[in-house]
């Protein structure tokens, strides 16, 4: 009987690993313009870790992406993520313009990214158009998640590492983007269907 | 031990037998090809085919030299990508893989057993095409060893191929 249980605990173990290693990233657009297209992707990470390595442009080699300074406006990215870390949980840093609100934090592990942008005066009829708010980016990513994509050298992003820390984080929302057309989500869990 | 004319057809017809069922593993494990498309405008044309697999390699000779070598030129730096892509799907379990839906035109690509299924419904016509997973990676690899046009140089080996050497 004991063997029996034993083989049983062993089975379910190896079921439990096997399906926590069937990690897949979703991504979800959903077009409400003239076209309104719907866009769902479903890939294993597994997947993406064996073809990122084997994958060789321009900007993407051996999993790693070339970032030009200018695209981020040299930023220093390391040197923020740093300053994060040793702020307290929710403690958001602010970049305001005039219609768009940049606010960066940390919470619970996880790297957070708030993005709300109004209308332009040119783009709005009235005064009051110009404070409503025309997208909403929200972007969670785990900070091992951070790490791993910073691991490269100066103007890299790792994003095969980036892949691997993923696989090993639970359930996450990564972006969420929405505005008056369209809607995108960006997430991560063990099954391999959208419902 | 006897060597009459009767064992040697005997032998004969074991070899040929067993050439036959190794013949047929070969094709059943290959898998099927299947492709509909129905056409959906007065007097479309409507095809159903359903092709064994490893039909398909031995075909791919057949195709004139100019589109193979277009067609490797632009595989070749993708062949170790697909490489890895396919041996990863085949170990995926079932599911969608990529859905498009528009108010005109339905893509899905799903993996459904052994094989990578795509459907495109569109106004004009709606195409099935069902592919063995593997597959993909055999007609790939072929396509990339198609050498280039004469007088152009030999391109390098992919990773795949160099570790292989």
């Amino acid at each position: 009987m004991k063997k029996i249980l034993a083989g049983l605990a062993i089975i379910f173990w190896a079921g439990t690993c096997a399906l926590a290693a069937d990690r897949w990233i979703h991504v979800k657009v959903e077009d409400g313009g003239a076209n309104g297209e719907t866009v769902r992707i479903n890939v294993p990470l597994a997947l993406a870790e064996k073809v990122l390595p084997v994958i060789h442009t321009d900007k993407l080699r051996d999993g790693k992406v070339k970032v030009d300074s200018t695209d981020i406006h040299d930023l220093d990215l390391r040197a923020i993520v740093e300053a994060l870390r040793t702020t307290p949980d929710n403690e958001f840093i602010t970049v305001e313009s005039t219609h768009e609100n940049v606010r960066v934090a940390k919470a619970g592990g996880n790297l957070l990214i708030k993005v709300r942008e109004s209308k332009g005066k040119a783009e709005a009829k009235t005064t009051a158009e110009t404070k409503t708010v025309a997208e909403t980016v929200d972007v969670m990513v785990p900070f091992p998640v951070v790490d791993a994509l910073l691991s490269a050298g100066k103007d890299e992003l790792d994003v095969l590492a980036a892949v691997r820390a993923l696989s090993a984080v639970g359930d996450t929302v990564l972006v969420a983007v929405d505005d008056q057309h369209s809607k995108v989500r960006i997430w991560v869990d063990s099954r391999n269907t959208m419902e | 031990m006897p060597t009459g004319p009767a064992t040697v057809a005997g032998g004969a017809g074991a070899m040929v037998l067993g050439t036959l069922l190794v013949a047929g593993a070969f094709v059943y494990d290959m898998g099927a090809i299947r492709v509909s498309v129905q056409g959906k405008q007065p007097g479309g044309e409507n095809v159903h085919l359903i092709v064994p697999a490893a039909v398909v390699p031995l075909a791919l000779p057949f195709v004139p030299d100019k589109d193979l070598q277009e067609a490797a030129e632009q595989v070749r730096p993708w062949l170790p990508a697909i490489e890895a892509a396919t041996e990863e799907l085949a170990r995926c379990p079932d599911g969608p893989l990529v859905q498009v839906t528009s108010p005109h035109e339905k893509v899905s690509i799903v993996k459904r057993g052994d094989s990578l299924v795509i459907d495109v419904d569109d106004a004009n016509e709606k195409v099935h095409l069902s592919v063995p997973v593997k597959l993909v990676s055999v007609i790939a690899g072929q396509i990339a060893r198609v050498p280039p046009p004469k007088g152009e140089r030999a391109a390098e080996p992919t990773p795949s191929e160099a570790s292989a050497l």
